[in-house]
């Protein structure tokens, strides 16, 4: 009986590690996440972080931020952006799509924080979807919050604000 | 190549601090320098990938995005890739507040108090293994027994996957809403709910281990085996069990007790749970000897749920304990300190119910006026003949606001009216922050 107990334990055992192989935590890759907007992506361009924009971009960070540059994908229309923010500790890396100042859709591609994972299920990011940047630099709809994930929530808060305001400079 | 750094190096300086012409001119050369970079990259790959058999582009593929093109050429840029890229880091964070007590009983002291200063640490080891921790210092200053420095939290994390991750070390029993999330600009209120503090004992943490994980869409299971409470150490019946606690230090190790929470969290703004806390605390009267060879079993149980529907914040708890041979404990507790007052109960329970709303100001201060009706019997059951403090079975009504300077940092005001203990009733003003 002893024996078979250790043998189904080393099985799980051995099992999990593999699984756990598998598992790193990217819930969407970049490629797939520009396909979803695109079809086929166009090149990456770049947005400069300049002393003329900056201090909005830290209104709305909380923070200065950590780059001169933002990449972004635009087709003429719409515009792609994949931001990193901490959440707690840890980066989150997120994806919009901005079309006509609208947030066309928000993704999460990397969550790294161990609580607060709740922000990459759809339930949460369709929330996002059509919201504006207001003259305050809010978004225009509400975001309702989840609970113990309050630090994630707010991250993702500030990228989908940060992806509004960086598509109105780029379509400048 | 050198000059080439240096080029874009000053390039980058100059593009922050010129005025808006030269920047653009500058900033045009760098972007015609970056999308050089990028076509070379972009040729780069694509002769990696000519090298490269089928077999083994296979595998690079199966081995997932951050092997390969994924994160990096995502945009990840900068801090959040070099962090990725370096498995093995720090991070520092904190919490505190500070509150004062304004009591209508004139014989009542008054107080402001730093109550708490709480440092954050963080490491990871790498993308599985990562350390937390929280020291806390209650009341600003230890001197002469009073005030605190405490470990609330210090343990590790494993993650095998989502739905497995092994923790062991000092944590927060995962019971009820605040003592796992108790940084002050996430609860209304100067001071925290009365049920989580005397029915719940918060900030409850115990040394152990435990597994945790999410096993289906929102839904969050925590299990575990970790030091129970201390009947030999039991005293102050209006906090209920809160004096049994440990807090860490040399926790007697003859009763061990169980675990168990759930938590589903799928849908954004509902949050719904419920936890049970069981085992003896009689600890063999390592503490008190009167108490060898009683269990003290003690069973603690919770259901709990949050709702956020636009500005409106609702939230409500019910808790229920049972307290075995409080009979024997209550024995114990008055020969100890020679108060008759000292009687434990053999139940006890609370429940409060709580409504807010948050109003946005400007860019990011908000204004959240609140009300909350708590409700609790410390000794809602104690041992035949004898009696019951009265006082003890309360009601509390608090109305404030919370007003957030920064979604990080509060400014709270409040009333709290005590029904049966009128020398309770008290007006509060706080400040918190977390980082």
């Amino acid at each position: 009986m002893k024996n078979r107990l250790r043998a189904a334990c080393l099985t799980y055992w051995v099992f999990l590690c593999v699984y756990a192989q598998a598992d790193e935590q990217v819930y969407l890759a970049p490629e797939v996440f520009l396909a979803e907007a695109f079809g086929t992506p166009p090149p990456p361009t770049v947005l400069w972080i300049t002393a003329a924009i900056q201090p909005d971009v830290e209104k709305i960070l909380g923070h200065p931020p950590s780059k001169l540059r933002q990449r972004y994908w635009s087709d003429g229309i719409k515009t792609a952006w994949i931001l990193d923010e901490i959440g707690k500790e840890e980066f989150i890396t997120a994806g919009f799509i901005i079309n006509n100042d609208h947030i066309e859709k928000a993704r999460v591609l990397v969550y790294r924080e161990s609580r607060g994972g709740e922000v990459r299920y759809a339930a949460f990011l369709k929330q996002f979807e059509g919201a504006q940047l207001s003259d305050q630099r809010r978004l225009t709809k509400r975001i309702d919050g989840i609970s113990g994930a309050t630090l994630s929530v707010w991250a993702m808060d500030r990228m989908a604000r940060l992806a509004l305001y960086f598509h109105r400079q780029a379509q400048k | 190549m050198k000059k080439l750094t240096l080029a874009i190096a000053l390039s980058t300086a100059l593009g922050l601090g010129a005025g808006p012409t030269l920047a653009a001119t500058i900033e045009e050369k760098i972007d015609i320098l970056q999308q050089e970079l990028e076509t070379l990259k972009a040729e780069l790959v694509k002769l990696k990938g000519q090298q490269q058999t089928p077999a083994s582009a296979q595998s690079a593929e199966a081995q997932g995005p951050s092997q390969g093109s994924g994160i990096s050429f995502a945009g990840a840029e900068g801090s959040a890739a070099a962090r990725n890229a370096i498995p093995g880091s720090s991070t520092l964070g904190g919490y505190g507040e500070m509150i004062y007590n304004n009591y209508r009983d004139g014989d009542v002291k008054d107080q402001l108090d730093f109550r708490r200063f709480v440092l954050f640490f963080g490491h990871k080891f790498s993308d599985r293994l990562r350390f937390f921790s929280e020291l806390e210092v209650e009341h600003a200053l230890v001197e002469g027994g009073e005030g605190a420095v405490e470990v609330e939290q210090a343990y590790l994390d494993y993650r095998i996957n989502d739905a497995f991750i092994v923790k062991g070390g000092a944590f927060l029993i995962p019971m009820g809403i605040l003592n796992e999330t108790h940084e002050p600009p996430t609860f209304f209120g100067v001071e925290r709910n009365e049920v989580e503090r005397r029915i719940i004992p918060s900030t409850w943490r115990e040394n152990g281990m435990g597994v945790h994980g999410e096993i289906a869409q929102g839904l969050h299971y925590d299990v575990g085996v970790v030091s129970s409470l201390d009947a030999g150490k039991f005293g102050g019946p209006d906090v209920g069990i809160r004096e049994m606690r440990t807090e860490l230090r040399e926790a007697p190790a003859h009763d061990f007790a169980f675990y168990g929470a759930l938590n589903y969290r799928g849908i954004p703004g509902l949050s719904v749970g419920g936890s049970l806390f069981t085992g003896n605390t009689g600890q063999n009267g390592v503490t008190d000897s009167a108490l060898k060879g009683v269990n003290a079993r003690l069973t603690l149980w919770d259901v709990h749920g949050q709702y956020r529907l636009g500005g409106l914040n609702l939230q409500a708890l019910y808790a229920r304990g049972k307290l075995g041979d409080a009979d024997q404990i209550t024995a114990a507790a008055i020969a100890r300190s020679g108060n008759a007052s000292e009687i434990a109960p053999s139940a006890f329970w609370g429940y409060y119910a709580q409504a807010g709303y948050h109003i946005p100001v400007g860019a990011e201060m908000e204004v959240a006026p609140f009300v909350r009706y708590d409700r609790y019997n410390t000794q809602a059951s104690v041992p035949s003949g004898l009696n019951a403090n009265p006082k003890n079975n309360e009601r509390v009504v608090t109305v404030g606001v919370n007003f957030k300077l920064h979604p990080q940092v509060v400014l709270k005001a409040d009333y709290q009216n005590y029904k049966e203990d009128n020398s309770k009733d008290r007006f509060n003003l706080g400040l918190g922050y977390m980082f």
